[in-house]
């Protein structure tokens, strides 16, 4: 197993100085999913955010320590954002479909890409939406708003938008709590398909859904991770009490 | 029981009130418009829009300098005011969010929407007509220009910041410079909103008279040199109104009517496209 992010000594604070993480540590490793899970406010997200400096869109924020993205600290100063971005995509809570045409939503990373011949971009935004498994409900309709699909469909779509670019790393942001159960599910076995060709860390309120999608596992508590496992051992054997504790559902 | 007896007594009396003071807006409203159409339909002749105006005392002729003229100011004061007002916007939702700058240029451009347009007037003809010597219509589109901005830039603000947040960073996300999350992602989705701001501010200032005769003044004849005087329908229609002839009179009514339906007819879409866009409300 090849070790794609290596997290060393993270800390983050917000403005104002308020510390968000206090000294994370783990690995992410490549063509696997990883899930962050923990009570709300516990910092998940956060960290999410951190593998695409999300953050650096807001004034105050600051970083200590090192994101090693195959070895190269993503937090340096002189890392240019536009270009992690388009390594590391990002799929969020709720459906985020640009207000254009289905086709222009999945070209439009590939256009700031500068990739402009019309035969590549079907041909791109075809394979997207195959591997995001959306491209039979939308084949007869690419060029209708975007808006014209379900919940279910448009978060489908985004992350068809997401891979079109293709990137190393998808993260996602409680990809499914806005979904319906079946939706959820589809968005589960799409998971499981994508860690062939990309690497994924997922962040979930629902623990079963961390059990059943992740290979490995984080466990966040005020900011602390307090343990990272792989799922399995996690959910069966977690080292520490508290983990134990809030997997059992006696908190949180 | 008495209780809700009182209380239906007293919903009774607000509603009145209030009935009544609408009705007096809305009668005014419908007084002024029947008696513009009254007037204006019975002057309304299509010699209006192909002559220009016959020499005083004179019978005949018509209005074609008025109103292409007034469309030269219009168009012009457009192309100068949505620009300006539109990058403003764009600078106070996007750039300077949450910036202490963006609240307090957001506070003077609601001042500035209240001034008085004659002030307006004067500003430019200090600027604009002093300075070169005489009235010119490059005054006038600016004076209507500076009139507009502050709609413009208000309505693009509003407009802006109604588009929901996590869309901006979802183009982020994808590795998009702010520039282009801004024109090809944030715009698209206050289009409609920004484009029906853009029709109302039209039709504030299609009937503004006040920043014109300080400024593009009047013409009696038939011009397109906007660096000359140059004639519109609401400055035409101020000095036809106090002129001494009839035909003066009835001339201008036709062009209050013909005015007064372009206005209406503007806003009418502007809030068309509101509810097409943003669902019956």
């Amino acid at each position: 197993m090849t070790v794609k992010v290596e997290v060393k000594g993270l800390n983050f604070y917000y403005p104002g100085g308020v510390q968000a993480l206090k000294n994370i540590n783990f690995s992410v490793y490549k063509n696997t999913v990883t899930a962050l899970i923990g009570p709300s406010g516990c910092g998940k997200t956060t960290l999410l955010r951190c593998f695409n400096r999300m953050h650096d869109l807001y004034p105050g924020n600051r970083y200590e320590g090192e994101i090693l993205l195959d070895g190269r600290n993503i937090l340096s100063k002189n890392i240019d954002l536009i270009d992690l971005r388009s390594r590391v995509g990002m799929v969020f809570q709720k459906p985020t479909p640009f207000p254009m045409s289905i086709f222009d939503n999945i070209s439009y990373g590939l256009k700031l890409r500068g990739i402009k011949k019309k035969s590549v971009l079907s041909e791109r935004v075809e394979h997207a939406l195959k591997q995001a498994a959306i491209w039979d409900e939308v084949k007869d309709k690419l060029f209708e708003s975007a808006y014209t699909l379900s919940g279910g469909q448009q978060q489908r779509l985004v992350i068809a938008r997401a891979l079109a670019v293709e990137p190393e790393i998808i993260l996602f942001d409680e990809p499914t709590s806005a979904l319906d159960p079946i939706s959820t599910a589809k968005i589960e076995g799409l998971l499981e398909h994508l860690k062939k060709s990309v690497t994924i860390i997922i962040v979930t309120h629902n623990l079963q859904q961390a059990a059943r999608v992740s290979d490995w596992t984080g466990f966040l508590m005020l900011g602390e991770l307090v343990e990272f496992d792989a799922t399995e051992k996690m959910f069966t054997s977690p080292r520490e009490k508290l983990t134990e504790d809030y997997i059992t559902g006696r908190f949180g | 029981m008495t209780r809700v007896r009182l209380r239906k007594i007293e919903s009774f009396i607000a509603l009145s009130l209030c009935s009544l003071a609408a009705f007096a807006g809305i009668f005014w409203l419908f007084f002024i418009l029947g008696d513009v159409i009254v007037h204006g339909a019975s002057a309304l002749r299509l010699e209006l829009f192909t002559n220009d105006p016959a020499p005083p005392g004179i019978e005949g002729g018509g209005l074609r300098n008025a109103f292409v003229g007034q469309l030269l100011i219009t168009f012009f004061a457009t192309i100068i005011g949505v620009p300006l007002g539109v990058l403003g916007g764009t600078f106070l939702a996007e750039y300077a969010r949450g910036k202490r700058i963006a609240k307090l240029i957001s506070i003077l451009s609601d001042i500035m929407v209240s001034v008085p347009s004659i002030v307006v007037g004067t500003f430019v003809y200090a600027v604009l007509v002093k300075p070169v010597g005489h009235f010119n219509g490059w005054a006038g589109a600016v004076a209507l220009a500076i009139i507009m901005i502050p709609v413009v830039l208000r309505t693009t603000e509003d407009m802006l910041r109604l588009v929901p947040w996590t869309l901006r960073e979802a183009a982020f996300a994808l590795g998009a410079p702010y520039y282009r999350v801004i024109t090809q992602v944030v715009y698209r989705g206050a289009a409609a909103g920004i484009f029906t701001g853009v029709l109302l501010s039209i039709a504030r200032v299609a009937g503004e008279t006040a920043p014109l005769l300080f400024t593009s003044f009047n013409n009696s004849f038939f011009s397109i040199n906007m660096n000359e005087p140059i004639s519109s329908l609401t400055a035409t229609i101020f000095q036809y109104a106090m002129g001494p002839y009839d035909d003066w009179h009835s001339q201008a009514w036709a062009a209050s009517l013909v005015i007064t339906l372009f206005i209406l007819l503007v806003t009418i879409l502007g809030r068309m496209i509101i509810k097409m866009r943003y669902g019956g409300k």
